[in-house]
């Protein structure tokens, strides 16, 4: 595949991304914010919806031998620490890396920001990466769950569509989505 | 509730769906799952490899600013995002703010300023802590916790923890 197809592909994917977290609301920091102050629970229906979808495509795609997983390593100092930090990040920018491209195609001004700031984030840990992987190891194993217990990956993968499922449809009938919006659509509910 | 292109609103389960099922041309066809922060790394990089060639000696960085397909499909992607979602917005006829007022209460100024100030601090941190773990909510999240990789759970995990507890210390109750 030429750069070219791959750039072409990626827009094509992008603008359906961006298009579902507009319409989703769930790139407005409100439903951010408000998930991580559990007022609003849409990011989490958003999310775990599409962690399910992803791992009902995916147990079908490997278990009939289409793809090969890309699972990232397992390494748990760096996947604390750097989680951590980056959900300090999240609620502070009321953004994800993802989303905040969203926030300024949708029109949040301040979004740009968070991406100028993202910027110099990222070349700020590349100056920094041989020292801080020479600190936290950036080389385990890629493991996944299903290898803890000796069953195909896509065994593993459906049940925990299955799982979540279950989750969401009680999530849903505890707090339905359509109470989530806000009069403006931004998950603010005060206003 | 509808999901057609012109709807202010989608139920969050048939955008879930609609975002998961990227993963099918992600894996198909680019070989990769769904990602966003390293695209980040690729165009900071590259920018600053234009006043400091010596970055592109430290091995990260020379890998992020290959021009592969995997590199430069992210950063279409995340570019794509911001495409997308205006066309969703002016589809739908969307008005809104400059900044949105709920950062008025969390933060209890409405000085653009500072919230500008915020937000590229609160970019800085975002991105420096997505890197150090390698992978962001898309990363880690949807793609990581799809193929059920320990490491990304513990990630999520984390990610989820520092947020919550960041919106608890450091933001008022929006």
């Amino acid at each position: 595949m030429t750069l070219q197809t791959a750039i072409a592909i990626g827009l094509l994917m992008g603008i359906v991304f961006g298009f579902a977290l507009e319409k989703s609301r769930v790139f407005e920091p409100g439903v951010i914010v408000g998930q991580m102050q559990f007022q609003n629970f849409i990011m989490l229906k958003v999310f775990l919806t599409a962690v399910a979808t992803g791992a009902i495509v995916l147990a079908f795609l490997n278990g009939f031998g289409f793809v090969k997983l890309a699972p990232k390593a397992a390494n748990f100092g760096a996947d604390i620490v750097g989680g951590l930090v980056l959900g300090v990040g999240i609620t502070l920018a009321g953004a994800c890396p993802g989303t905040t491209l969203a926030q300024i195609g949708a029109g949040y001004r301040d979004a740009l920001f968070t991406l100028f700031g993202g910027l110099f984030g990222a070349l700020a840990y590349s100056y920094f990466e041989p020292r801080i992987s020479s600190v936290l190891s950036m080389n385990g194993p890629k493991t996944i769950f299903t290898d803890y217990v000796g069953i195909p990956y896509w065994m593993g993968a459906l049940a925990l569509a299955a799982i979540l499922v279950v989750m969401l449809v009680l999530l849903e009938r505890w707090q339905p989505y359509s109470e989530e919006f806000g009069r403006n659509y931004d998950g603010d509910l005060h206003s | 509730m509808s999901i057609s292109l012109t709807a202010k609103a989608w139920s969050p389960y048939a955008a879930g769906i609609g975002i998961g099922i990227l993963q099918i041309p992600a894996f198909l066809l680019i070989e990769t799952a769904l990602g966003a922060s390293s695209s980040y790394v690729t165009v900071a990089d590259l920018i600053a490899s234009w006043f400091d060639p010596s970055l592109l000696k430290i091995d990260y960085a020379a890998k992020h600013v290959a021009l592969t397909g995997k590199n430069w499909w992210q950063v279409a992607l995340v570019g794509g995002i911001a495409i997308g979602a205006f066309l969703s917005a002016k589809l739908s006829g969307a008005r809104r703010a400059a900044i949105s007022p709920v950062w008025q209460r969390a933060t209890g100024t409405s000085s653009p300023a500072k919230r500008y100030a915020l937000a590229f601090l609160a970019g800085f941190i975002m991105l420096f802590g997505a890197r150090i773990a390698d992978g962001c909510t898309s990363g880690h999240g949807l793609s990581g916790m799809a193929q059920l990789s320990v490491g990304s759970t513990v990630a999520v995990a984390a990610m989820f923890a520092g947020a919550i507890l960041a919106a608890k210390v450091l933001l008022r109750r929006i």
